[in-house]
């Protein structure tokens, strides 16, 4: 996801005017966002990591090394892309929270702060990131009675459900008990709700069965931003506004922390949707989902029925989708303009979000997020 | 471990271990003699007694699972049929009825504790269902479990959706307190799970091993959730103690007669399919008494009765042992535990419910 970010380079244009080119690459926003909250958040979740259940379950992964099972590309993954790809949501929450700056309240024994960060919001950092984590390794299991001989023995893919079940279980229930921790009611009730969103989220992710797959879902753009806020944006948004809850905000600033969160997210899965769409020349055509934002919308605008029509065409005699051509037929359209339209509009909801907040390097830093998720050729 | 050494009690492990070795020397009067507190209270059904608070347990359960897709819906209302044994909610709300009433004479069950009994079964719930993917079982409470209809991918989301919906209601408790006792049953049903991927050479150890995984997903449920009711009904800690520690000993008395169950039973009564457990590698009480007289067993232990014909070897041993017995007279003295703590409660109908639940466990065939 934040990885394909890196890999573009970061040339601003134009647009809608708060959205001008300029803002530092992604690289950079990310590293001096890590020195403004006081330590790489990459260390993050490593002392769950070593513990000694992922340890063993580590090894355990090791005999799926050569199989097809899902969770060897998600711990690879984990793995590989640490540098660039994960704990972002972790980040955000640390940064949101330094924005925040100090309760006006007296806090308990819980609240020392260290870099302007209290050690319950730092908690709760590392708690939207094991959730996260814990539903990639839950997304990757395989469904049994759907396996051919080409994926290989049986008896690998039970035992790689098996590792995803408990390794994602184990991940859910550190999770949980960190949250306990944080002797906070409303918090709990928060992230709690926050974990059902990505369930329903990724529950519709998955609902397809493999025919329907190669069709977009017969859905209008505002029904897929209602899915994609629970599959994306929903943990970040209540924990921006959980990070709130526990320093004692006002109930306008927690709902200005929630609205940067969801925001930002939205504009970054729009961001991420649009990569195919908006690169240069390139050789190789990058397959895309048909229910990416770009797709979802040239929809809306031709007509399922002639949309369904291009699909076929695209599919050609032999079933395989000419994703080349489908690319096309989408770029003559307008999906991909109001894409980045959709995109920058989400961008600029979160920028006004951050206005509540006052002046500071945290509050810069969550800026140049935004401007790095919502840049285009 | 330290859930066994941290509380005191009669049964820490080396006591455990002194039985397990020396059964054939205890004699059944003793365990005859244990004080059973008289009453005057009238015998009564607890499944009854708990009838009224039960009722509509399934359906708020349902209420709780507020979920848009009709599909998502249907898997997580799934096992919330009301075919299920209740086993778990009726043990909590007699346990805060007794509790209530030591503290000061009242029958009223609150409504937080209430909403722990539902808690604590949809937590035991959801567990239900990943543990049916993690063991690619088919059939549970005599039908089709959730992977087998819907797939795995799906079903484990239903389990994520069913603890999350679970941990809501905990929140909206307003207690954190309760909220600790409580999720910490959560993170010992995952370290029992990850227990059971392991397992110890030393004959010894595996005991102690098979008794903490049985503690961390089978007893702590009910223990915490014991507690947790208590906590709400009464601020004395000596009661949270009796009530968490009648909840350790039932509910490992419960796996254990589960255990025997799998042996002992024959799959229609059961709901699910017998010899499971030898047929997951797993060596649970009947077999590692058996392996005492049957060192044969040993090597099968190791290899989690890979070889064929293993699982049906195993399965003739312990019955040929004492195995099932020793099993069951384990049981008995957890039972024994159990009503020996919670007869430290002021008489009550509903503690002497508890009590007889205890014989319940026992005498159980499903």
């Amino acid at each position: 996801m934040w990885g394909a970010l890196l890999r573009r380079g970061g040339r601003g244009a134009g647009g809608l005017r708060r959205l001008v080119s300029g803002g530092p690459p992604w690289s950079q926003v990310v590293s001096e966002a890590e020195k403004i909250v006081g330590y790489p958040t990459s260390f993050m979740s490593l002392r769950c990591l070593l513990s000694d259940e992922l340890s063993n379950i580590a090894m355990q992964v090791r005999k799926l090394v050569g199989t097809k099972h899902p969770l060897l590309d998600t711990a690879r993954g984990f793995v590989y892309d640490s540098r660039n790809n994960l704990q972002m949501r972790g980040l955000v929450v640390l940064l949101i929270s330094k924005a925040a700056g100090p309760s006006t309240e007296e806090l308990s024994f819980q609240h020392n702060m260290v870099s302007g960060i209290y050690s319950s919001q730092r908690s709760l950092a590392e708690i939207t990131e094991l959730i996260h984590t814990a539903f990639l390794v839950h997304r990757g299991i395989v469904n049994i009675g759907e396996l051919k001989s080409c994926d290989g023995p049986l008896k690998d893919m039970q035992f790689g459900n098996k590792m995803a079940v408990l390794s994602g279980d184990f991940l859910l229930a550190n999770a949980c008990t960190s949250l306990a921790q944080l002797q906070n009611t409303k918090v709990v009730e928060l992230i709690s709700s926050a974990i059902g969103d990505l369930v329903q989220g990724i529950y519709y992710e998955n609902s397809k069965s493999p025919e329907e797959s190669c069709l977009t879902d017969d859905i209008s753009i505002s029904t897929w931003k209602e899915q994609v806020f629970l599959s994306h944006s929903a943990l970040l948004a209540k924990s921006c506004q959980a990070a709130m809850e526990l320093a004692k905000h006002s109930a306008e600033i927690q709902d200005m922390a929630f609205q940067y969160g969801k925001h930002m997210s939205m504009s970054h899965k729009l961001h991420s949707d649009l990569q195919p769409f908006v690169k240069e020349s390139s050789s190789d055509t990058m397959a895309f989902s048909l229910n990416s934002a770009p797709a979802v919308l040239h929809q809306e605008f031709l007509g399922r029925e002639a949309w369904i029509k291009q699909i076929r065409e695209a599919q050609g005699r032999g079933n395989i989708m000419d994703y080349k051509k489908l690319q096309e037929a989408i770029k003559a359209g307008k999906g991909v303009t109001s894409a980045i339209d959709l995109c920058r509009c989400h961008g600029n909801s979160a920028l006004a979000a951050l206005e509540s907040f006052p002046p500071s390097e945290a509050r810069a830093a969550l800026a140049n997020i935004v401007y790095a998720v919502t840049r285009f050729p | 471990m330290c859930h066994f050494t941290q509380r005191s009690s009669t049964l820490s492990f080396p006591k455990i271990c002194n039985i397990f070795w020396r059964f054939q020397h205890t004699s059944t009067s003793h365990l005859c003699s244990c004080s059973k507190t008289v009453s005057n209270e009238k015998y009564q059904d607890p499944f009854q007694l708990g009838r009224k608070d039960l009722k509509n347990l399934y359906e708020d359960i349902k209420k709780e699972l507020l979920v848009s897709t009709a599909e998502l819906k249907e898997m997580c209302d799934y096992y919330f049929d009301g075919k299920g044994k209740a086993f778990r909610p009726m043990i909590v709300v007699l346990m805060a009825r007794a509790c209530n009433i030591h503290h000061n004479n009242s029958r009223e069950v609150q409504a937080s504790q209430r909403s722990v009994a539902i808690i604590a079964e949809m937590i035991h719930t959801a567990s239900l269902v990943h543990d049916d993917v993690i063991d690619d079982a088919n059939s549970r409470r005599g039908k089709m479990t959730v992977n087998q209809i819907w797939g795995e991918r799906k079903a484990v989301l239903a389990g994520d959706f069913i603890l999350s919906a679970a941990s809501v209601a905990l929140a909206r408790i307003g207690n954190t307190t309760i909220i600790s006792v409580l999720t910490q049953v959560i993170e010992d049903l995952v370290r029992g799970e990850f227990l059971q991927l392991g397992s110890k050479e030393n004959e010894n150890e595996r005991f102690a091993h098979y008794l903490e995984k049985t503690f961390k997903k089978t007893a702590s449920l009910i223990a915490n959730s014991c507690k947790a009711v208590s906590i709400l009904g009464c601020p004395d800690p000596k009661v949270h103690e009796i009530a968490y520690q009648y909840g350790k000993n039932v509910g490992i008395a419960f796996q254990l007669i589960d255990d025997v169950l799998d042996f002992t039973s024959c799959a229609d009564r059961l709901g699910k399919p017998t010899a499971a457990d030898l047929k997951l590698g797993l060596a649970t009480g009947p077999v590692l008494f058996a392996c005492r007289q049957f060192p044969e067993m040993n090597a099968m232990i190791m290899r989690r009765f890979s070889k064929p014909g293993d699982v049906e070897r195993a399965r003739k041993y312990v019955l040929q042992s004492d195995g099932v017995q020793q099993t069951t007279y384990l049981a008995q003295r957890y039972c024994h535990e159990a009503t020996r703590e919670i007869s430290k409660l002021r008489p009550s109908p509903e503690r002497e419910a508890l009590i007889q639940l205890t014989e319940m466990v026992l005498l159980r065939d499903k």
